[in-house]
């Protein structure tokens, strides 16, 4: 940082497997670093540890506000009233990405796939021949629980209601789950033990005709020879998809000796014309994001779109284990059980977290 | 014994000793106490529960399949990898040509790193890229593709069979070292007395290796049993819970969702169910001593 | 007595059998690192790429490859000779000594070899930090000494029990100290359990990933099975970089492994046997 002579920035990139069993090591054992990325998803818990700096004041004093960023993104960051972190990166689940000669092959229009009814009629007639209408995934990964999440939210279902108690088993939920469940038959084998990853390679081999992505795979994608494009997830007729939120942000640790400096370094991360040459998936500063995406990402418009609309997962402390039981419940989906009846037993699971 | 004598004795076990001590004992004491304590990393003031967390834990949706699944896998893995390495090692003991080389190559898979031999094994099963359904599926075993790991009915089985690949290797080498000790003229002998070959492997072999079959099953129960990186590549406990195993549940309690306390309880009860495990072992082989000795 | 050819063509088969069973995994390995990245996977399962390449390796070698491969042959090298000669004191008086304990003692090392590694990373974690040794190869080498040491005395103990005694008192009554006993007949005749036990230890410590991923903290203190995640992503495996990676992080170890092939096998037949 050359504004910045006298902070030196040591940096640890860690393989995401790992990475919170390796900061979880390092936070209990005392060590914690002075900044760190946190997924969305530990947020809360790290707020109620007292593990990280409340920055509500210091956002404000610097002018930081919801406004820069993708307001889903800042809204993951706000746990109890208080400010925990700065948005730093963000992506979507999912994007329908589709294999477009697959498609003209079986006569199938792009377009329709953005509706339920489109995605299920277009996934029958993508079947067959050693062929797959969609890839779907519910392994014991966050995978699972995003998209999954994404019907539901499409369907105007939530995981949580406003008072924090479970949704699940409401009609726009359990409607949106029975419809995943019925799309399973145009789905290769296996969906149980199944990741994001597998399908990618099913797609990339052109077994596929369409997987959901966050925009993270295009650079993938465009490695590759496949002639494809993407619709923004999918919806009941007359309804815009509505994704799930994904992403890291950025936190100051309750330890770290040097919290100004550490908020001098957050700021530098996050700025306009810093943040976009620092992510892998959108900069989560919206200025940043346009040009960053316009620059790296196929169809920058309707990504920011879809980033507009997405709803981030439940902010709660014990968000692991509750997403540890949608799993559970997506799996007994997929696995052919009555959905209601699954619905009703996972919320039972998930009311007596709180 | 004389007193110097005692003191060289101590002062030879003191290193290895101490380092037990303070590395493994002294944390696990932690882990022991950590147990009775409610705590997690969200509410990081441990609070003196006594037994309530053992409750949780015991009365927890998924507690009676893990111990099934852990009592499951170590059985059947050390069983089939002490059968085939058993096995094995009488197939490489007889001096067909070849031998050299076969017994090189039949140690391969215990030197390949387990989280790599388990992504490899990941991908064999896979459903649709894997070879094993395509092969499966070419010699006319298979009629549809097989999901393995995606179905609680096979995917136990799957991991098992991936875990004694990667791990019959050990058995085949101590078993062969062993087979190489048994005394030429006893095996003679009984040829002599005219006993055909599974009368000279039940009579004479393996009586002679017992020591080494005993101790062999001890060791990889211990090794199976916390064997962490296959199943948790392979499917992380599921589908469901048909393949969550001590080791995974206390990775997935403790760092998945960040509950110590907990973690600390499984981690404890999943000790006494491998000792359990081991004195049952040892107190059969005991007892089937003992009736030798009689006989 | 010659087996009769039937008798025989069933051997070789079974052989046959065995080395299929042992090497399709490998064979896959090999193909997958072979595939060059555009060519995506097939199915049924191809056994073999259509144009095989090298490029996986050439990436997979990178020069971070090489300081992991430096860090791993540095830490298991000292675990190895560590492991071995404090095993080797304590195998030594577990078989020896007359004291009351020893039973008892014996059965806290076996003990100590079935505590989930899981459950007590963080306290060793919380040690580790206090004494300064984060991010070193001696916090690596503490720990992984520390899980080995109780099988590597179960081995030595084997062997050391096997071995006569007369001998050892002989010296003695020559008036040797106990210490060169040790040294000069001891441990030379303990060499195939000494050889067989490090080969034993190398093997776990040359594949350990929870201590390595967690005691380190930079790049330029990983060692090779944590280097191995660079290739695994949040949602995905680069398949390709990854397999090669794994041939070259498995060739060394297989090397040492046949070179010492022989002391091996007689070593662990020693300490096995007496148990």
């Amino acid at each position: 940082m050359a504004e910045n002579p006298d902070i030196r920035v040591e940096v640890t990139t860690i393989p995401y497997p790992e990475y919170q069993q390796r900061l979880l090591t390092a936070v209990q054992g005392g060590n914690a670093p002075d900044v760190a990325t946190l997924d969305q998803i530990w947020v809360a818990a790290f707020a109620e540890a007292n593990a990280v700096v409340d920055l509500t004041d210091l956002a404000a004093q610097a002018g930081i506000g919801r406004a820069q960023f993708f307001g889903g993104a800042w809204d993951s960051a706000v746990f109890n009233g208080r400010l925990w972190g700065i948005p730093f990166n963000v992506d979507v689940w999912q994007f329908s990405f589709y294999n477009r000669a697959l498609f003209e092959a079986a006569g199938v229009d792009p377009a329709s796939i953005a509706t339920f009814g489109g995605l299920r009629a277009a996934a029958e007639r993508l079947t067959g021949d050693g062929r797959f209408g969609v890839g779907l995934f519910a392994h014991r990964g966050e995978d699972t629980v995003v998209v999954a999440n994404s019907f539901i939210f499409s369907n105007g279902g939530e995981v949580l209601d406003a008072e924090g108690k479970c949704a699940l088993n409401r009609p726009p939920a359990v409607e949106a789950m029975r419809y995943l469940q019925d799309l399973a038959r145009f789905a290769p084998a296996g969906i149980l033990n199944a990741s994001s990853g597998d399908m990618r390679e099913l797609f990339l081999n052109g077994t596929l005709a369409i997987e959901f992505w966050p925009a993270l795979e295009q650079p993938t994608l465009l490695k590759s020879n496949l002639d494809w494009d993407f619709v923004n997830g999918t919806a009941p007729e007359g309804r815009t998809p509505v994704g799930t939120f994904g992403g890291w942000n950025l936190a100051i640790f309750d330890s770290s000796p040097h919290r100004e400096a550490a908020w001098k370094f957050v700021r530098f991360m996050v700025r306009e014309d810093v943040n976009g040459d620092v992510v892998d998936l959108i900069p989560a500063n919206l200025k940043a994001a346009e040009a960053f995406l316009a620059a790296n990402r196929r169809g920058p418009e309707r990504i920011l779109q879809h980033l507009a609309n997405a709803h981030p997962r439940p902010l709660s402390p014990r968000y692991l284990e509750l997403s540890d039981l949608q799993v559970r419940l997506y799996q007994d989906i997929f696995s052919g059980a009555d959905v209601q009846a699954a619905a009703d037993a996972a919320c039972r699971d998930i009311d007596r977290l709180r | 014994m004389p007193r110097n004598d005692t003191l060289f004795h101590w002062l030879m076990l003191a290193p290895a000793l101490a380092i037990l001590g303070v590395m493994l004992y002294w944390p696990m004491l932690g882990t022991v106490i950590e147990s009775f304590h409610d705590s997690s990393f969200i509410r990081p003031q441990p609070r003196f529960v006594g037994f309530e967390v053992y409750e949780r834990v015991f009365g927890g949706r998924d507690f009676p399949h893990i111990v099934r699944n852990s009592v499951v896998w170590t059985v059947a893995v050390v069983l089939l990898q002490n059968l085939l390495g058993l096995l094995a090692a009488l197939l490489l003991n007889r001096g067909l040509p070849g031998q050299g080389m076969l017994r090189a190559i039949v140690l391969l898979p215990w030197v390949l790193p387990g989280v790599v031999a388990a992504i490899v094994w990941r991908f064999m099963y896979d459903p649709q890229l894997g070879l094993i359904n395509s092969l499966l599926l070419r010699v006319g075993v298979l009629e549809q593709t097989a999901a393995w790991l995606a179905d609680s009915s096979t995917a136990m089985a799957a991991a098992i069979f991936a875990a004694v690949w990667k791990g019959f290797p050990f058995s085949a080498l101590i078993y062969l070292a062993a087979l190489q000790s048994v005394e030429r003229e006893q095996i003679e002998a009984a040829t002599i007395d005219g006993a055909g070959p599974v009368r000279r492997l039940v009579d004479v072999t393996l009586p002679a290796i017992r020591g080494v079959i005993v101790v062999n099953i001890v060791l990889t129960t211990i090794l199976t049993f916390n064997y962490f990186d296959m199943i948790w590549v392979l499917t992380r406990g599921g589908p469901q819970s048909a393949t969550h195993i001590f080791p995974t549940k206390i990775y997935e309690v403790g760092f998945g969702q960040f509950r110590f306390g907990e973690a600390a309880t499984y981690g404890v009860v999943s000790i006494l169910v491998l000792a359990v495990l081991v004195a049952f072992y040892l107190l059969a082989t005991r007892s089937t001593a003992a009736r030798r000795r009689t006989a | 007595m010659r087996p009769s050819v039937p008798e025989r063509a069933a051997l070789a088969g079974l052989q046959l059998l065995l080395a299929a069973f042992v090497l399709l995994p490998f064979f896959w390995m090999v193909s997958v690192s072979l595939k060059p990245a555009t060519e995506p996977f097939a199915i049924p399962a191809r056994l073999w790429p259509e144009a095989p390449t090298l490029d996986n390796y050439v990436t997979a070698f990178r020069p971070e490859f090489r300081t992991y491969f430096v860090n791993s042959v540095i830490v298991s090298g000292a675990t190895v000779a560590i492991t071995v000669t404090l095993g080797l004191l304590a195998a030594y008086s577990f078989t020896r000594a007359r004291l009351v304990l020893i039973t008892a003692l014996m059965s806290l090392v076996v003990l100590a070899q079935m505590f989930p590694h899981a459950a007590i990373i963080i306290p060793i974690y919380r040690m580790m930090r206090g004494a300064g040794l984060l991010n070193t190869y001696a916090a690596l080498i503490i720990a992984y000494v520390s899980v080995t040491l109780p099988v590597a005395i179960w081995l030595l103990r084997g062997f050391l029990g096997k071995m006569p005694v007369a001998l050892e008192e002989a010296a003695t009554i020559d008036g040797a100290g106990r210490l060169r006993v040790f040294f000069e007949i001891v441990v030379p005749l303990a060499r195939p359990g000494i050889i067989a036990t490090a080969v034993y230890v190398l093997i776990v410590t040359w594949q350990e990933f929870l201590f390595a991923l967690s005691f380190t903290a930079t790049r330029e203190m990983r060692t090779l099975p944590v280097g191995l995640n660079d290739f695994v992503g949040q949602y995905g495996i680069r398949y390709g970089e990854l397999m090669a990676s794994s041939v070259m992080v498995s060739v060394p170890v297989i090397a040492v492994f046949f070179l010492l092939q022989r002391y091996f096998v007689a070593g662990l037949t020693a300490g096995a046997v007496k148990g």
